[in-house]
């Protein structure tokens, strides 16, 4: 499927002028049913000149929509009952967050650049109330990583016949939903010379989309529904199973 | 095609994938369990749940959502066999809607404070851990003296019997306050709020040794106030914190029906001091495993969850 896709971006490229990037999505939509384990996305795209060491390269970051985090630490209460004790908030923490390249991007851009544009997650801005230790913010980064919805550079951009380049988005089944916006950024000599934004959505679809939306907003109604199909389950299942 | 033993499931409410086989196989054994001992077996289902990775709100207030759907089908059959006294079930309602009002309001403030994992431990510590300790005894105590003096008189007379505010229980014949039966409602109101339990295995004993009403009665009676008090505590989570998953109570309902019929038809196997003290034994194990989890030094001194 990459090949294909690559063949058409490449005739496709002359029709467009000589641009610096193409970039496109595998798709714009990501449905979360209620059998979703989780999605994949293709980002893929082609250079003018050729990518590799000493040539271009190529950095891609994703973003999923912000929310506000607490972190809370754990302490031990009259010395044995261990309770969550301070907590930092955070007010705007990227549910999702991706970054790979062609190479890492500290090694792609200066450090003054990668801070500003925010390029990796030791350069994300999160700011904080509450307890002010390094440790909470540590604590967050770690804690997002092992739920898979913070991603840097374990899926490299892979190059295929020097100018094409994709790169896989793994999006994990707690993945907020919500608008998601994609960056394609080509580096060469250490600068940014071209950029291009892609966005996508993420959102509930069916059944799962259904209950969300009821439970949100009418609980009242959602309420009663479950107290009655519970009822209703609980009966029809005596029946069915009865063994007398 | 190839069998799949696990099957993913995404549920809406909680926002996470769990394996359905899971859920009902978890649904199946507790409602063994509450079919074998005649309990809800919420005290089982939601520390089960909390240990599989559903967050502890959803699984409280999913947990009395399946409550509900469990034992409705009980409530039904002793209500045909006028085994329910409705006029003491309505006093123990009253109390328990109360209760539970006041319970979800609990949940909320703790929920904003961080609290309610450590609340939710403790609350089924201290519970668990004295009905257990309760019963354990009771029952020993019942199956030596099997072994040596005749069984003691039936009804007996309590301080409870001196308070003002008398009421007539045809079905129970009796003739008492209605404070006694408002104050047990109400705690186990609270109680089922925050545990996400009915409360059936403290209602029967407090039916019977606090209030003195007779054994035909206790469980039709308490069935009635575990339905009504979980089906408003299922609508209160879900109006006031939106955390009542449909689909998990329904995984977990249509594991617990299957499994609770099987229970009931070995349950009536065992002799009933065994089956407390049994049952008593159960409850002890859960209060201890949660204890353990309070007191063990945590793998993971951080945590995180979306802020309020």
């Amino acid at each position: 499927m990459i090949r294909a896709l690559s063949l058409l971006l490449l005739l496709a490229l002359p029709a467009r002028g000589q641009e610096a990037l193409v970039a496109a999505l595998s798709q714009d939509a990501v449905e979360v049913t209620t059998g979703f384990t989780g999605a994949q996305l293709m980002v893929f795209g082609s250079t003018d000149q050729p990518i590799g060491p000493g040539g271009d390269e190529v950095l891609v970051v994703a973003q999923g929509p912000n929310r506000p985090v607490v972190v809370r630490r754990k302490v031990p209460a009259l010395g044995f009952l261990w309770v969550n004790g301070p907590s930092a908030r955070f007010a705007e923490v990227p549910g999702f967050y991706f970054i790979a390249g062609t190479r890492p991007a500290w090694q792609l851009l200066p450090e003054e650049q990668r801070q500003r544009h925010s390029l990796g997650l030791d350069s994300l801005r999160l700011v904080s109330t509450g307890a002010r230790h390094p440790r909470f913010r540590a604590a967050l980064l770690d804690l997002e990583k092992r739920s898979g919805l913070w991603v840097e550079d374990t899926h490299p951009v892979e190059v295929a016949g020097s100018r094409l380049f994709h790169a896989r988005l793994p999006l994990p089944a707690g993945v907020p939903t919500g608008d998601y916006r994609v960056q394609v950024l080509l580096i060469r000599s250490r600068q940014v010379v071209a950029r291009q934004t892609l966005d996508f959505r993420v959102d509930r679809v069916g059944t799962a989309d259904r209950i969300a939306t009821v439970a949100e907003d009418q609980p009242f109604l959602y309420g009663i529904a479950c107290i009655f199909l519970a009822a209703l389950a609980g009966w029809v299942g005596s029946v069915v199973f009865r063994r007398s | 095609m190839l069998w799949n033993p696990a099957l993913q499931v995404y549920l809406p409410i909680a926002e996470m994938s769990v394996d359905a086989f899971l859920l009902v196989g978890i649904g199946f054994g507790v409602g063994w369990l509450s079919g074998l001992f005649g309990v809800g077996g919420g005290f089982l289902l939601t520390p089960l749940l909390i240990l599989v990775g559903i967050p502890a709100p959803v699984a409280v207030a999913s947990g009395a959502n399946q409550t509900l759907g469990a034992s409705v089908s009980g409530l039904i059959a002793q209500w045909r066999r006028g085994n329910v006294d409705a006029r003491m079930g309505t006093v123990l309602l009253i109390g328990g809607f109360i209760g539970s009002v006041l319970g979800v309001q609990l949940f909320a403030l703790l929920r904003r404070v961080g609290q309610v994992d450590l609340a939710v431990s403790l609350f089924y510590v201290i519970v668990l851990g004295t009905v257990g300790g309760l019963m354990v005894m009771e029952s020993v105590r019942a199956i030596l003296r099997r072994r040596t003096a005749p069984q003691r008189k039936l009804h007996e007379h309590f301080w409870v019997h001196g308070l003002p505010f008398k009421m007539r229980f045809r079905k129970s014949r009796l003739y008492i306050s209605v404070i006694p039966p408002l104050l047990i409602g109400g705690f186990i109101g609270i109680l089922s709020a925050v545990m996400g339990v009915g409360g059936g295995f403290m209602l029967v004993p407090a039916m019977i040794y606090l209030l003195g009403i007779p054994t035909s009665v206790v469980i039709g009676t308490s069935l009635f106030q575990v339905v009504f008090v979980a089906a408003n505590v299922t609508l209160l989570q879900a109006v006031q914190l939106g955390t009542v998953d449909i689909l998990l109570t329904l995984l977990l309902l249509a594991g617990g029906v299957a499994g609770a019929q099987f229970g009931a038809a070995m349950g009536s196997r065992l002799r009933g001091e065994e089956t407390r003290a049994l049952l008593g034994l159960l409850v002890l194990g859960v209060a201890l495993s949660l204890l353990w989890g309070l007191l063990r030094p945590p793998a993971d001194l951080f945590s995180s969850g979306v802020a309020l």
